[in-house]
């Protein structure tokens, strides 16, 4: 991995999106970014050589993100997922069983997901 | 192979490459959409495009059945688990196992079999009535709707810890109305496919004014609809007529307030209820039953009389076509009142 890791975002809020992908942009992330699982997994799909942190909201139009994580935990194991959500207890639950390596409810503050990012691509090296 | 997904529209097109990307994946599926616009094609095409193809695919309808029922159907029960069971029998998710389970009009089943069925799908396992052994089941759960879950769940009808296990691929799919261009080559495939199952020489496909005119209706009854106009067409031939029948349906029900124009269901509902004279809300004659019967009378009494017709009232030849007794046919015929031509 160089100095600018390969991140993919989605989420199906503009704003959230918008605002993660500026801000991982200025910490010198390469960002890619979709709005629902199926662009998403589509992305995956095309840059799997070189993508190297994937953060996905979890409630998704067609393909979720616990079936984003889950899909990519299957194929591409070793690739670190860090899954964010607005929502109760039960998708939080679901991303634990699909393996996500870690599950951040919002709100939280944008420098703790960067600091998370930055761990999960640490340990992943 | 079952019926493939018909339309080129975006949305179509759309469903179609989700389906591409999901159909290895086994997670659990929700399909939604308006009655009649091809949930269990989709459902099929999922199918047959897993490695579970060749793998049973059960169909079950949770609004068909009463909760208990439902519930032994789902997963079945042991011999004496209840009075009249005299033999074990194996539920639909043993049926399934390795395969696919359908399970359609998912969003009337009862609030206590939700529960059961959300245990199934946390644990994998389920257990018969009356039974003491769990079965392990690995079974693709796929759901089917025309309500909206999230309104179900606000209004307290629909588990919000369920909805969240079974949306994990979603598959919406939009009221024909909404993609007009599909319905061509909905036409193109269904009057090749009626016809081949016709079997005549004398099947007369509809000319480019009558498809004109099916592309720029509005298709309440979705993809069903169309398919019973064109089976319609395909037998009775007289197109003009049929086409100025949907026409006429379409504009009483326009006219009329009290029916939404969403979900109405069949097109032919107001030529059979009089929405206005005869309005469900307020009396008490009213039944569906009574409308059931009506448009079944109506149907029966159009393919008969235009058979009859055909075969110059030889009542032998014509109940040989209908594949029913001569007799029935007889009673039919007084019983719906259809009379020679120059009676």
């Amino acid at each position: 991995m160089g100095s600018s890791p390969k991140v993919l975002i989605i989420d199906d809020t503009e704003e959230v999106l918008t605002a993660l992908c500026k801000y991982f942009k200025q910490k010198k992330y390469n960002v890619l970014s979709a709005s629902n699982g199926l662009d998403g997994l589509k992305m995956i799909e095309l840059e799997k050589d070189s993508l190297d942190i994937i953060i996905t909201d979890l409630v998704l139009p067609n393909i979720s993100g616990v079936a984003v994580i889950s899909i990519v935990k299957k194929k591409y194991p070793d690739l670190p997922v860090i899954a964010i959500t607005g929502w109760g207890e039960h998708p939080e639950s679901l991303a634990k069983e699909a393996k996500a390596d870690l599950v951040m409810e919002k709100p939280f503050k944008l420098p703790a997901l960067e600091k998370a990012t930055r761990e999960l691509l640490r340990d992943k090296e | 192979m079952g019926v493939p997904i018909i339309g080129i529209s975006d949305s179509i097109q759309r469903i179609k490459e989700l389906v591409a990307h999901v159909a290895h994946t086994g997670l659990n599926t929700v399909i939604s959409g308006e009655s009649g616009v091809g949930k269990e094609v989709v459902a099929q095409s999922l199918y047959q495009k897993s490695p579970r193809l060749g793998k049973p695919f059960v169909k079950i309808n949770c609004a068909a059945l009463p909760e208990g029922l439902l519930e032994s159907e789902l997963f079945g029960y042991e011999r004496g688990a209840f009075t009249g069971a005299e033999q074990k029998r194996r539920g639909k998710f043993q049926l399934a196992h390795g395969g696919v389970l359908l399970l359609d009009e998912i969003g009337d089943m009862p609030m206590a079999l939700q529960a059961k069925l959300l245990h199934v799908l946390q644990s994998g396992e389920f257990s018969p009535l009356g039974s003491e052994k769990d079965f392990k089941t690995d079974t693709w759960v796929i759901a089917a709707t025309n309500h909206d879950l999230k309104l179900d769940i606000s209004e307290g009808k629909f588990r919000e810890d369920l909805y969240y296990r079974l949306n994990i691929i979603k598959v919406y799919i939009s009221p024909l109305r909404e993609r007009p261009e599909d319905i061509v080559p909905l036409i193109e495939y269904y009057v090749e496919d009626y016809a081949s199952q016709l079997g005549g020489n004398n099947i007369q496909n509809p000319d480019p004014e009558v498809i004109e005119r099916l592309r720029t209706y509005h298709w309440p009854g979705n993809v069903r609809e169309l398919q019973n106009v064109l089976k319609r067409m395909l037998v009775l031939g007289d197109h003009e007529r049929i086409v100025d029948e949907l026409f006429e349906t379409h504009t009483a029900q326009s006219d009329n307030d009290g029916v939404p124009s969403e979900r109405s269901g069949p097109a032919n509902a107001a030529s059979l209820v009089d929405f206005k004279a005869y309005d469900p809300m307020n009396n008490g004659a009213f039944s569906l039953k009574k409308v059931k019967k009506k448009a079944v009378d109506q149907v029966e009494k159009e393919v008969i009389s235009y058979v009859l017709q055909k075969t110059d009232w030889n009542r032998s030849k014509a109940s040989k076509i209908l594949k029913v007794s001569y007799k029935t046919l007889l009673n039919k015929i007084s019983e719906l009142e259809i009379t020679p031509p120059n009676a």
